[in-house]
């Protein structure tokens, strides 16, 4: 009953925001009146986190722009895997979607997970690609710059810690694997599931470094309080033109990028899946939408993948991931 | 002084501030009352609207929301067992059992009184908290030093409510072992999970409690009413008198003083702020045995400390930009929608967003007791409805309760195993609350001690370098030889008689 409410509410209030929009509602074709209701949008993080967050914006840029309703639904666990039974026992008709984040690619890459998100989902849209950096404090006395952390990390093997998330094949720890075996240096990583907690760990002086992604620390490189050293990516992006990049400090592997998208199940009709694709290719370019994203410094690299180009880059990453486990041996 | 009448002044003249003041304090108590829903949800659901809000508007009303949505929640632990949030769980151990007493307008009158005076404290605190507060709080309390404050949260937690001592432990352990269950905070393996995803997200404390509290608490009534030996509570109005409210100050100062430094550290937060200051009350009392069976001071205990939290949880997110929780996370989400920055210098160039979000909490706490003392009087009369109706409705409101908490089945199944399991474990004498301690503890526990761990090369000793980390396990340690010593004498005592 509560629930209800709750919805109730939110379709009353958006409503009342977007009802006048609605007239200039998009010329997308709806097939067969699709959809006559709103869409569930499963996240399978908590409300309040990046996730969350990117669900929000979007289904408001989707209200904005095309006129139809969602409604987000949180179902956190089990780092993004609780959610998932839910997603595949609903009726493959198109109503319900599901976000989910790179991480469906290493679980599914692990074996942690059966179903394949470039298979067994069927991508609609990427809306947030972003890179990983190094940060350190600005006021550390052992090292200021890359040169002075590897040096100081090479003559103290072992000791320098890393704030990162926990699971073992992530995204993060590969990353710095690949970094440490290209310039033979040796971390301990600290497993940090909160990101709140894994921040003032770095600025309260428990860990030495923090990896991460600069649209989540935003705020703290602006305020001077975290300063970033190394940009994994092939490029120096815009905004850190002064940070060096893996490749230029002779670490020659294809950094693996964090990157938010929404999918519907396989078995979907196909019609009902283009419409979804076209809606959320909108909603990206929705200004509020936009806006959101550059404020979350998604917009230093090109966020947007359609169906047939998500697929090409979960498949990429699964492979790479694959391919990286095999060698470790974490693969079930 | 001046900044914070000058906040004042800008919310009382502000017709809009005043409008979104009070929408944010009944929205907060409502979701904050009803089970299955709390004050994240309404967050989540209003977060998008605040775009196009003035951004000094738009913090205030998640404040106002923080601070009247962890007291909301109190007011149906204590009248039928079930916690509206998170952190009004140890408000039931002893706020239900006041009920059953007869008790229950003094344990809504406590709650109501020590969530506006912890609230209070808290702001005033907070106004005099200089930055500089927050940040020797993040520099101090590192995962050892967090992970040696649950150590000596956890050896009291055996005292709580169990018939005897070893049972209590057994209980606390039962706890600590259903905390192992889904993703391991390390590696992400999952443990106990049987090849479920579902078991994978874990056992959420939530349903164990709808579980352990409202449900068993309904058949054990039940019991009584086919043996026809149920009394009805009597439906009492009688707040707290002074003379008991002063005989608890120690109690009410500690958790005051415990739930502020909780709120203060990134990632710990009103949840809990309540359960410690649950534990230190039970630590403290003369008589703990006494907990957990309708104990005043388990309830003031538990409002003061979650209340006292909201206060302190606003230093570090506006003065270093940590969110200790998921609401402030959501304020956090605000600064950046409106492309500010938390950090030092918003006391300078955001001095009106922040004192009028400062004058609003301490305003909003202060409401509390004005609402709170209307709701005493006219809620505590569900108690005259008969059994056989209220029965039903506290198994819905429990069953989406423990549904809506992450909208998964899973929950509610873990909710009517848990009560079932509940009935037996209470008429054996084990004690619930200490189940639900070892759980959460467990949890917050065993990841700060990975984090301890991996810091400190898997070295133990490492604790003992660290002097705030090596007092609170001493400390932890020595209550648990002192009880034991205690448990060991008294049943000399009788054996001798």
């Amino acid at each position: 009953m509560t629930r209800r409410f709750t919805v109730l509410a939110v379709v009353l209030a958006a409503g009342l925001l977007f009802g006048p929009t609605l007239a200039g509602a998009q010329d997308i074709a709806k097939p067969d009146g699709f959809p006559e209701r709103p869409i569930t949008l499963i996240v399978p993080y908590g409300a309040g986190g990046g996730s969350d967050q990117l669900s929000r914006a979007m289904a408001g840029a989707i209200e904005s722009a095309v006129g139809i309703n969602f409604q987000v639904v949180n179902k956190p666990g089990g780092g993004g895997r609780a959610a998932i039974p839910d997603f595949m026992t609903a009726p493959a008709d198109g109503y319900t979607v599901m976000e989910h984040i790179d991480d469906a690619a290493t679980l599914y890459a692990s074996g942690k997970i059966k179903e394949n998100p470039a298979e067994d989902w069927v991508p609609l849209a990427m809306a947030q690609i972003t890179f990983s950096q190094i940060y350190i404090r600005p006021d550390d006395d052992r090292f200021v710059d890359w040169e002075s952390f590897l040096a100081y990390a090479q003559a103290n093997p072992g000791q320098v810690t890393i704030a990162n998330v926990g699971n073992v094949g992530s995204m993060e720890r590969i990353n710095m694997l690949k970094l440490e075996e290209a310039k033979g240096f040796e971390t301990k990583q600290i497993s940090f599931d909160k990101p709140a907690e894994r921040y003032a760990a770095l600025i309260g002086g428990h860990v030495d470094a923090l990896f991460e992604q600069p649209g989540d620390v935003r705020n703290f490189l602006d305020a001077a309080k975290m300063i970033p050293i190394l940009t994994f990516l092939d490029i120096r992006p815009e905004a850190f033109s002064g940070v060096p990049t893996h490749g230029e400090v002779g670490a020659d592997f294809d950094a693996l990028l964090r990157f938010r998208g929404f999918y519907a199940k396989k078995g979907v009709p196909e019609d009902r899946l283009k419409y979804l694709e076209q809606v959320f290719a909108a909603g990206f370019q929705d200004p509020s939408f936009q806006a959101f994203n550059e404020k979350k410094y998604m917009h230093l690299i090109d966020s947007y993948r359609n169906t047939a180009d998500s697929i090409g880059l979960l498949d990429g990453a699964i492979a790479t991931y694959k391919a990286v486990y095999k060698e470790l041996g974490i693969s079930q | 002084m001046e900044d914070f009448l000058q906040g004042t002044l800008l919310l009382a003249t502000d017709p809009t501030a005043l409008l979104i003041f009070a929408c944010g304090l009944l929205g907060g108590m409502l979701f904050g009352a009803i089970p299955g829903v709390n004050m994240l949800t309404l967050g989540a659901v209003i977060l998008p609207f605040t775009v196009g809000m003035d951004p000094k508007h738009a913090i205030m009303l998640f404040s106002v929301i923080y601070v009247s949505g962890v007291f909301g929640g109190a007011i149906t632990a204590i009248l039928f067992n079930i916690p509206g949030a998170p952190e009004n769980a140890p408000t039931c151990f002893d706020g239900y059992p006041m009920t059953q007493q007869g008790r229950a307008g003094k344990a809504i009158g406590a709650a109501v009184s020590c969530s506006a005076l912890g609230g209070v404290g808290s702001a005033i605190l907070m106004m005099a908290a200089t930055p500089a507060i927050a940040d020797w709080a993040v520099h101090a309390f590192g995962p050892p030093e967090v992970f040696a404050l649950i150590f000596f949260g956890l050896c009291v937690s055996a005292s709580v409510g169990a018939r005897t001592l070893w049972k209590g432990w057994l209980s606390v352990f039962l706890g600590l072992l259903l905390a192992t269950v889904g993703t391991d905070p390390a590696g992400g393996l999952g443990r106990f999970d049987f090849g479920s995803y579902y078991l994978l997200a874990g056992i959420h404390f939530i349903p164990l409690i709808l579980g352990f509290f409202a449900i068993s608490e309904v058949f054990t009534q039940a019991e009584k009413i086919v043996t026809g030996t149920r009394e009805r509570p009597k439906a009492s109005l009688e707040f707290p008198t002074l003379r008991e409210f002063w005989a608890l100050r120690y109690t009410v100062s500690r958790s005051m003083g415990l739930g502020f430094f909780a709120g203060i550290l990134p990632g710990i937060g009103a949840t809990l702020a309540a359960f410690l200051g649950y534990n230190e009350a039970v630590r403290w009392s003369k008589t703990p045995e006494k907990f957990g069976k309708g104990e005043l001071g388990g309830v003031v205990a538990s409002e003061t400390a979650n209340n006292a939290a909201t206060g302190a949880a606003m230093i570090p997110l506006l003065a270093l930009g940590l969110p200790g929780g998921a609401l402030t996370a959501m304020m956090m989400g605000i600064f950046q929608i409106h492309g500010m920055e938390p950090g030092p210098l918003i006391f300078i160039n955001s001095k009106e967003l922040v004192w009028v979000t400062f004058s609003a909490m301490f305003f909003a706490n202060l409401a509390i007791l004005g609402l709170g003392w209307i709701q005493t009087k006219t809620v505590v009369h569900l108690l005259r409805v008969p059994f056989r109706w209220l029965a039903p409705g506290i198994l819905l409101l429990a069953t989406v309760g423990a549904f809506a908490l992450r909208n998964l089945l899973v929950d509610v199944w873990i909710m009517y195993l848990a009560g079932i399991a509940a009935y037996f474990l209470r008429k054996t004498g084990y004690s619930a609350a200490g189940i639900v301690l070892g759980l959460i503890l467990g949890k917050i526990g065993e990841s700060m001690f990975i984090k301890s761990m991996q810091i400190m090369d898997y070295d133990f000793l490492g604790f003992a370098e660290r002097p705030i980390a090596a007092l609170l396990i001493a400390a932890g340690l020595a209550t648990v030889v002192a009880s034991a010593v205690r448990q060991w004498r008294r049943s000399r005592d009788t054996a001798g008689d």
